[in-house]
């Protein structure tokens, strides 16, 4: 503590007693509050080790991120540290066993979570030997490389255990020289919570050593611890295990919310984390002192992550303490050997009274991230009465928030509003609900009021997405429509040559009809034409003969046709069919679907008359094939 | 758990009724100098301020189909009423406080949503409602003590204010105008301000110091207390206060004849009042920690602007609903920066 820090804080200790706010003099963040710490309670007692709970309940998720997926049966026997699940693909953990014992179940339990469901958990019965595998981590020597580091404490399965719970390999970088800051958080700024503060009275150079350990791997230049002036012993043995090393200890003003991730950094570095990003993104890596002590047991002994120190304090108990405990141990057990008083008969906290939740059922099991088991008896509560638009909400907001106006829209349901007012920075550390005068629930509001925002983004993802989707399959039916309808004009290109072909082969009667009004007269002259234009087109003919082969029935009908009528007439008519079988080898499609109408009425045409009951039968023979067609291009 | 089960669980105990409450402890001197040299009538008037005032909220309670308790007992009604009472002479008849109270509560509270929905401020548009429809009533103040050479005893000024009973002197004899109206008409008048301030009915009392000075600094010594237990923030003084000694000063600088001293406008007419018990009403004023020294900058310069070239001796009323008016707007421009943007 520099000089100039040490006579502010003994100014401020002048006139803390008469006017307490002078304390948020002491520090650089916005905001705060001094709530009754309560620390001593826990503190009286030594620290507990080696209880044995009747059965361990190990939730498969313990993490942020995906759960871990089991690989032990029901009645298998473990050994302590044994690996009994495995940590899924991308964020996740594993879990392994805390004890030796039988696997008893593989069931859903309640877990020590906000929310109160019940998930999948693996349920260990202690033999009560302790069996221990040895080196169960299979490491030979301390981790060389980046990658092997972070792939031992992924197998370890640690997790920050300062609250968040976010797996560990996973905040850091995979190249060193991407972190400038590397802090270490002892500032432990709930109240009634003295875990991390025995944590590091007794394994101070763990900490330390895994804190060098991770400055060397990743080439971090300035290492510094905060701890609150509140906890002398800490403060005491963490510098002195320091010494010989370049790790800054510096001693933190005593202020709620000084944990806070964002509030420590800015308390030690002065950066602030920009919004929406992470501390890593401005060369900032934090961790929580358990973590450092959990990652310390990894590389020096090889040891996974399974037991945690844990507070059991509150005001209604009668012997607190803090206890080395098995991840898994029911809460309810701890409790009762700290004797309760009166009955414990309310839900127990975990977590601290400024950002604790209640926990469903008292016998959900200790976690990972469970810092402390807070059995405090429930008080009357006053009801909220209206705001008064005091101002001591965004006074003690660390954020530097106006919550009376977050409230406010919240409440009127204009998340919009309340987004603008980054309601999204908000870090529910519970600061303006304890200072509220009209003690309205503002946290719960804003919480409400994220989700509510959340759930409106993913219902208007989803609306997107639908009309994104929706967009697709119109343009898709069209493009679809538009190759069929394509597909259909070839095919009765097709048909309308195969047609043309027949009618002209048949008689003039049809061609005429075609053209309603045709008198005879025309047509004898246009024949006249025709043939004229046949002797020239003769020689040419081959062609026209090979399509005309292909429909020799009706060649024939015709040839019988040609006994009935004049010799001259059926010269005529050939030529007439060569022309137009030609004229539509030529000019194609286009044409064709011209001539569609007219091919459909010589086919009625072809109907009426008896005489070409073979040609009709072809027609119709066609026509199913070009429905069927049709039909599959539907499909 | 009862109420509600998301964390916080732990509160530092405050509530509504501890601020309320502080702020009634803080006008105890300025009530016991009222006392002390204007007479009995402002205890008077405050108890049939606070009877109105229970009954109103009452009445009202039960109109707006809310529960009468706890809402009565905010002490927010209270706190409106003492400031009403602070600012009607007190020897005016009962039925101007009733009405004020009655109006300040209903139109100023009720009639918005109650408790933290009023846009204006209670006291305010109920002393601004008197004003305008009781001039005579209103302006008619009554002298201290040491200037009328007369003082009315507790049962002179309940008769006279419930039955309007005349004691043995003229009305007269005890009421006149408030130095802040006397030296405005004095200076249409043609005489300087400087020498209206040395007139016989303004500048006597102890240590040279008027009545009025002294309920001012009464009221300083209170707002001061308020500060200090935080139960009011430290930008509506120092915003109000500030600007108006700015303004006084320039102007006083430019021609002191015409314009008084800052002095005197600290310390006459409802200044202090205005500065630590009117403009600090939380719920119709800004709440950005910039918005609130704008706000009160803002009253401070319209109570100015007021006394020396509006209608009414005194501004306060009108200054502070005006800036209520504007204190959305301000909010809007006046929002902190969040740590990270």
């Amino acid at each position: 503590m520099s000089l100039q820090q040490s006579i502010r804080q003994s100014l401020v200790n002048l006139i803390a007693p008469l006017y307490p706010m002078a304390k948020r003099w002491l520090y650089h963040f916005h905001g705060g509050v001094f709530p009754k710490y309560n620390k001593s309670l826990s503190l009286r007692q030594p620290l507990r080790r080696g209880f044995m709970p009747k059965q361990l309940i190990l939730p498969l998720q313990q993490h942020m991120g995906a759960p871990a997926v089991p690989c032990v049966q029901v009645g298998d026997q473990v050994k302590k540290y044994q690996l009994i699940a495995q940590a899924d693909k991308g964020l996740s953990v594993p879990v392994h066993a805390p004890t030796s014992g039988t696997i008893i179940a593989l069931e859903q339990r309640i877990l020590p979570h906000a929310s109160g469901l019940a998930e999948p958990c693996i349920v260990i019965a202690p033999d009560g030997k302790d069996d221990a595998l040895t080196n169960p981590l299979n490491r030979q020597q301390p981790p060389q490389t980046i990658a092997e580091f972070k792939q031992l404490i992924l197998d370890a399965g640690i997790v920050g255990m300062g609250g968040a719970g976010f797996p560990t390999f996973a905040k850091l970088p995979n190249q060193p020289g991407l972190v400038q800051h590397l802090i270490i958080n002892g500032a432990e700024c709930e109240p009634f919570i003295t875990c991390d503060d025995l944590l590091m009275q007794t394994h101070a150079s763990e900490i330390i050593r895994a804190a060098q350990f991770i400055a060397d791997l990743f080439a971090i230049a300035h290492v510094v611890c905060g701890i609150e002036t509140n906890k002398p012993e800490a403060i005491k043995a963490i510098r002195q295990a320091c010494q010989g090393t370049n790790i800054e200890v510096v001693e933190v003003a005593t202020v709620y919310p000084m944990g806070g991730q964002k509030q420590l950094t800015q308390e030690l570095l002065n950066i602030e984390i920009p919004t929406q990003k992470h501390s890593i993104d401005v060369g900032v890596v934090m961790m929580n002192v358990a973590t450092l002590r959990a990652i310390s047991q990894a590389i020096d002994f090889g040891q996974p992550l399974v037991s945690r120190f844990v507070t059991v304090s509150g005001m209604g108990l009668k012997q607190p303490f803090n206890i080395d405990a098995l991840l898994g141990t029911p809460f309810n057990e701890l409790v009762t050997l700290a004797q309760p008083e009166p009955k414990l008969d309310y839900p127990l906290l975990m977590g601290g009274p400024m950002m604790g939740f209640a926990v469903a059922n008292n016998d959900v099991p200790v976690i990972k991230t469970t810092n402390c088991i807070l059995a405090n008896p429930p008080q009357a509560m006053q009801d909220p009465m209206a705001c008064i638009r005091c101002g001591e909400c965004a006074e003690a907001c660390p954020i530097n928030l106006l919550p009376q106006q977050l409230y406010w829209h919240a409440k009127a349901h204009e998340f919009e509003q309340a987004e603008k007012l980054n309601l999204f920075d908000c870090i529910e550390c519970g600061c303006c609900s304890f200072v509220c005068p009209s003690r309205i629930p503002l946290v719960q509001y804003y919480r409400h009021a994220k989700a509510e925002v959340r759930e409106l983004k993913a219902q208007a993802a989803l609306t997107e997405q639908a009309k994104q989707r929706h967009d697709a399959r119109v343009a898709r039916l069209e493009r679809e429509k538009q190759e069929r309808e394509a597909k259909i004009a070839a095919k009765k290109a097709a048909v309308k040559q195969q047609a043309a072909t027949e009618q002209t082969a048949n008689n003039s009667t049809a061609a005429d009809t075609t053209t309603t009004l045709s008198a005879r007269e025309k047509a004898i002259q246009a024949a006249k034409a025709r043939q004229a234009a046949a002797k020239k087109l003769n020689p040419e003919g081959t062609k026209d003969t090979k399509i005309l082969e292909a429909h020799t029935e009706e060649k024939t009908e015709v040839k019988t046709e040609l006994t009935v009528e004049d010799k001259r007439k059926a010269a005529i008519e050939a030529a007439k069919a060569r022309a137009a079988a030609k004229k539509l080898n030529n000019e194609g499609t286009k044409i064709s679907e011209a001539h569609t109408e007219e091919k459909t009425e010589v086919k009625t045409e072809l109907t009426v008359e008896d005489k070409r009951k073979a040609a009709m039968e072809a027609a119709k023979a066609r026509a199913a094939a070009r429905k069927q067609q049709m039909e599959s291009n539907n499909e | 758990m009862s109420a509600f089960t998301s964390s916080p669980f732990a509160h530092n105990n405050s509530s509504v009724q501890k601020v309320m409450l502080q702020v009634q402890i803080a006008a105890f001197p300025a009530l016991l100098a009222h006392i002390l040299l204007f007479g009995y009538g402002i205890v008077v008037q405050w108890f049939l301020a606070v009877a109105t005032a229970l009954l109103v909220e009452y009445v009202m309670l039960k109109l707006r189909d809310r529960p009468v308790l706890p809402n009565i007992t905010d002490f927010s009604a209270l706190i409106t009423v003492t400031g009403l009472v602070f600012c009607i002479p007190p020897e005016s008849p009962w039925w101007v406080i009733v009405s004020g109270s009655a109006f300040a509560l209903i139109f100023g509270k009720h009639l918005y949503g109650g408790l933290g929905y009023n846009p204006f401020n209670p006291a305010m548009l109920g002393y601004a409602f008197l004003l305008i429809s009781f001039p005579a009533e209103m302006t008619q103040w009554t002298l201290p003590k040491d200037i009328a050479g007369y003082s009315l005893s507790f049962w002179d000024s309940f008769n006279h204010i419930m039955f309007g009973a005349l004691p043995h002197a003229p009305i007269d004899s005890f009421t006149g105008a408030t130095p802040l109206s006397a030296v405005k008409t004095g200076i249409q008048e043609g005489i300087s301000a400087n020498q209206m301030l040395h007139a016989p009915n303004i500048e006597t009392g102890w240590l040279s110091l008027s009545a009025w000075g002294w309920i001012n600094i009464a009221f300083l010594v209170g707002g001061a207390w308020m500060m200090y237990t935080r139960t009011i923030r430290w930008q509506f003084p120092v915003g109000f206060l500030g600007a108006l000694a700015l303004m006084a000063w320039i102007f006083h600088s430019i021609n002191p004849d015409l314009y008084a001293p800052v002095s005197f406008h600290l310390l006459f007419g409802g200044t202090m009042l205005a500065a630590f018990f009117i403009i600090t009403d939380p719920v119709s004023s800004s709440t950005t920690p910039m918005g609130r020294l704008i706000y009160a900058a803002g009253i401070g310069m319209l109570v100015y602007v007021i006394r020396n070239w509006g209608a009414f001796p005194d501004g306060i009323a009108f200054a502070v609903l005006l800036m209520n008016i504007a204190v959305p707007l301000i909010d809007r421009y006046t929002q902190p920066r969040v740590v990270g943007h």
